[in-house]
């Protein structure tokens, strides 16, 4: 027997050592997958993997503190994450392959609507709990006879008309409104009902909608600024595309009002628009100054390094909690009882959002729409500041 | 919803007017820089370059590092950073693009591929994210009722200056003239005693150099992340197919065309209308003229 033939031999046995050893570690404790969908490739990449890194790092967390007990077993939680290429195809594709190829009955995503109208349709019949994201109301107003899916954050229904309020009440020199939307389902599902929120409050708006992938943006501005507007509002548009419209409606000369009552993302606007974010007024839900939201970011920043925290990072975070939470509370895994159990949960808070609790009824006909704390903020000297904070 | 008219008339505001001709000189010189390397790859080397927007995608990222890393001024981050990436994109030139010269439909798909690792290399590299770099300046300039903000002055006049000197460099230095034999017909080139693969990798030099130029000022008006390369390249191949692939003059006239119709459209009947003119005439062109407005037919 040769040397090589020998030192294979002796590798072999001791990687089977290493692995009975490791069995018997994981016969202690079992394995609980979670699923996670979100955009991992192309313009939506940065929204998926803080949606991945969220959920990895809650993972990680309740890993760290003994995993999750449920019905007399303690679970060790795995993650399984793929990529919904942010569209309905994509979201179905990847929700089928979690759902029917790994047996998942827990899922945290996908972030935007197409792929979450598409991922739910593939969970609700399998009887998979979906935490989703995705503003379009169809997401809760499904067609399913009995759902399983729960939306994870405000959308501009819960918390549009409360801000569009205050900023009636407050200012005054504000009449006619320029909504700049993307042309497509998403774009125009989240800004025609935030302008009949508007029009409510007798505000006059002028809707208009450019093509996703426009850079230049100063077209449209110039548009609307010809047409005597007060402000600009950017309602659900990505960051990016909020950055750039920012900067280059201060470059074109306006001086008003500029607001986001949509994604809150308001660090990397500043990021991308520098200098003319100042004044600018946003729709933002993560308090960082809350002490477990602090870690949070210090623990992101550890592992994933000191660039801008996408608000899909806590979002997903909590969403992985709030799953956990939901199993512990039924003291199962069958998913029907950890159902019952997520809809009872009503003030759950683990210190990033404050209490949450489910509402919709009216809106959605199901309590299945978390609500959390907001604000309203304004960028002063580069810096977010809070100017009011809305209570569920 | 606005009626036809008072879209036109919106347009011939004075003030509108005068920014959208600032605005489609901006673009236009943008979109000319970025398919004058596209073009210069196809004409001498019959190379489809895909990757060309990535190439642009680093110029940005070398110009926000040196900006905002270094704290470098900008008049010397810029060249330093357009340079440093043509130079160091001369290894890919090696491992790459020298296979697939003269082989146009294998250029597509290899080149496809190195399109795809260097966004996906970008997005390990820096995450997705978008950035700033801080502008050159942040006043404007008042002509009367007119704004132009001096960063996009800044940005035309570079633009220009590079044109410039490009044109230059083609019309009257010997290696301009050997690049157009090439463009020609790289046998008769050769066999006129032209060193086809010095010129090659010179092309390659100017037209990566360009690209980088393109994607740093591109950065400083918009933002720098590693998908920045996708418009631009998009851009290009719109401005070379009006043009003309390979046709120099050609991707002139198109990068105008294009810069002033996205501004003049875009301002009185939206990016929609802008969009559906521009790949609209492209069709025709693709239809009634091949070749493009300044290119020349195949044999």
């Amino acid at each position: 027997m040769s040397f090589d033939v020998m030192k294979s031999l002796r590798t072999g046995l001791i990687g089977s050592v290493f692995l009975a050893a490791s069995s018997f570690a994981t016969l202690a404790q079992e394995t609980l997958k979670i699923g996670g969908l979100g955009p991992l490739s192309g313009g939506g990449t940065s929204w998926g993997l803080a949606a991945q890194r969220g959920m990895d790092l809650a993972i990680s967390d309740l890993n760290a503190a003994g995993g999750i007990t449920a019905g007399g077993k303690t679970y060790k939680l795995e993650l399984v994450f793929y990529d919904d290429l942010y569209s309905a195809q994509g979201g179905k594709a990847a929700a089928e392959r979690l759902v029917h190829q790994d047996k998942i009955k827990y899922i945290v995503g996908p972030v935007g609507s197409p792929p979450a109208l598409a991922a739910i349709s593939v969970t609700n019949p399998a009887k998979v709990i979906a935490l989703t994201n995705g503003y379009a109301p169809g997401v809760l107003k499904n067609d399913a006879p009995d759902p399983y899916n729960f939306r994870l954050y405000n959308t501009n229904l819960e918390f549009g008309p409360p801000i569009i309020k205050w900023i009636r009440e407050n200012l005054k020199d504000v009449k006619k409104i320029a909504l700049l939307a993307p042309n497509d389902a998403v774009g125009q599902a989240v800004a025609k009902p935030l302008a009949e929120d508007y029009k409510k409050e007798g505000f006059e708006v002028i809707l208009d909608f450019f093509e996703r992938g426009t850079k230049e943006f100063t077209p449209l501005i110039l548009r609307m600024m010809a047409q005597k507007v007060d402000a600009f509002e950017f309602d659900g548009n990505s960051p990016g595309d909020a950055g750039l419209m920012l900067k280059q409606i201060r470059q074109a000369g306006f001086r008003g009002k500029v607001f986001q009552i949509g994604g809150p993302a308001v660090d990397e606007i500043i990021e991308i628009a520098g200098p003319a974010s100042e004044g600018f007024m946003t729709y933002d839900f993560v308090d960082w100054d809350m002490p477990k939201a602090k870690a949070l970011r210090e623990a992101y920043q550890a592992k994933y390094g000191k660039g801008i925290i996408s608000p899909f990072m806590p979002a997903f975070y909590h969403g992985v909690y709030l799953m956990a939470e939901a199993i512990k509370r039924a003291d199962s895994i069958e998913t029907d009882k950890v159902r019952t159990a997520m809809e009872k949960i009503d003030g759950f808070d683990i210190g990033i959002y404050g209490p949450v609790k489910w509402i919709g009824k009216e809106t959605y006909g199901v309590n299945r729409q978390l609500m959390m704390q907001y604000f309203f903020s304004e960028v002063k000297g580069g810096k977010i500041v809070k100017i009011k904070k809305f209570t569920p | 919803m606005l009626d036809f008219l008072s879209r036109l008339e919106i347009l011939l505001n004075p003030t509108v007017l005068g920014q959208v001709i600032v605005n489609g000189i901006s673009l236009s010189a943008i979109y000319i820089l970025v398919a004058l390397g596209f073009t210069l790859l196809f004409g001498i080397m019959r190379v489809v370059n895909f990757a060309h927007g990535e190439f642009a995608m680093l110029g940005a990222f070398a110009f926000y590092h040196l900006t905002k890393d270094l704290n470098w001024p900008w008049m010397i981050a810029l060249p330093a950073g357009v340079i440093g990436v043509a130079a160091a994109s001369l290894v890919l030139e090696w491992l790459v693009f020298r296979w697939f010269y003269q082989r146009m439909f294998e250029s597509m798909i290899g080149l496809l591929g190195l399109n795809m690792m260097l966004i996906y290399g970008g997005v390990l590299l820096w995450d997705t994210h978008e950035r700033n770099i801080p502008a050159a300046s942040q006043e404007v300039l008042m002509l009367g009722d007119i704004i132009i903000p001096i960063d996009r002055l800044i940005v035309v006049v570079i633009a220009l200056a590079a044109l410039t000197a490009f044109y230059l460099f083609i019309r009257h230095t010997r290696a301009g003239l050997a690049m157009r034999a090439a463009a020609q017909d790289v046998e008769t080139a050769e066999t006129q005693g032209v060193d086809t693969r010095h010129i090659y990798k010179v092309a390659f030099f100017v037209a990566i150099l360009l690209a980088a130029l393109a994607g740093s000022l591109w950065g400083q008006i918009y933002a720098v992340s590693p998908h920045l390369g996708e418009r631009p390249l998009m851009m290009a191949f719109i401005v070379v197919i009006l043009g003309g692939m390979g046709s120099i003059p050609g991707a002139a006239l198109g990068g105008a065309l294009l810069g002033f119709t996205e501004s003049i459209v875009g301002t009185a009947f939206g990016a929609a209308a802008s969009a559906f003119l521009s790949f609209g005439v492209v069709i025709v062109l693709l239809v009634f003229r091949p070749w493009g407005i300044l290119g020349t037919p195949e044999n």
